[in-house]
């Protein structure tokens, strides 16, 4: 007689956790990652994130300035001043 | 952070781009390029030998917006002081 219990319902692993961490997470995240910057303005920054300090400036690689959807500079290296910065966004996944 | 460049903070950029011709863009379009003097934490900039690039948008009566006319007015300066609140970004010349 087999009284072992029937062998538990087969659950798929949960998904990895996406939501958790605090923003300062994220952003250790995103460094070296390719990043969407917006500014209050409205002109986004596409670019790869090389590094951000405590004021939310930031220092981006291989710029290219997007305003309504069009490419209007190309920079190799931008400084960006953190007042300005709405939000940043990955551009590829972490 | 990023190895290949030696560059661990923002203002690291702007460090490296002392002596350099950088872009500067400001509030209220403007645009500067000139060489770089100094700097500090606001981001106050002195610059020499710059050029200053004001875009004027003349929107025209009845014109869909973002079809207005786009005048570009330029001076130059020799030596000048840039507060750090008007400063949007700097580009330093591309280390190629």
């Amino acid at each position: 007689m087999d009284d072992s219990p029937p062998p538990p319902e087969a659950t798929p692993p949960p998904p990895p956790p996406v939501t958790s961490g605090s923003p300062t997470d994220f952003l250790k995240n995103v460094v070296g990652k390719r990043v969407v910057v917006r500014l209050t303005s409205g002109v986004d920054y596409r670019g790869v994130l090389s590094c951000l300090d405590g004021y939310m400036n930031i220092a981006l690689e291989q710029t290219e300035e997007h305003v309504n959807g069009t490419v209007t500079n190309r920079y190799g290296d931008a400084f960006i001043r953190g007042n300005n910065v709405l939000y940043i966004s990955a551009a590829e996944p972490l | 952070m990023d190895t290949s460049t030696g560059i661990q903070e923002p203002f690291d950029l702007i460090r490296l781009s002392l002596s350099e011709r950088v872009f500067v863009k400001l509030r209220g379009d403007r645009e500067l390029t000139g060489i770089l003097h100094a700097y500090d934490g606001h981001m106050n900039l002195i610059l020499s030998d710059v050029e200053e690039t004001i875009m004027l948008v003349d929107g025209m009566d009845g014109a869909p917006s973002g079809q207005g006319v786009v005048n570009v007015a330029k001076r130059k300066m020799e030596m000048l002081f840039v507060r750090g609140d008007g400063v949007i970004l700097v580009s330093p010349p591309s280390r190629t």
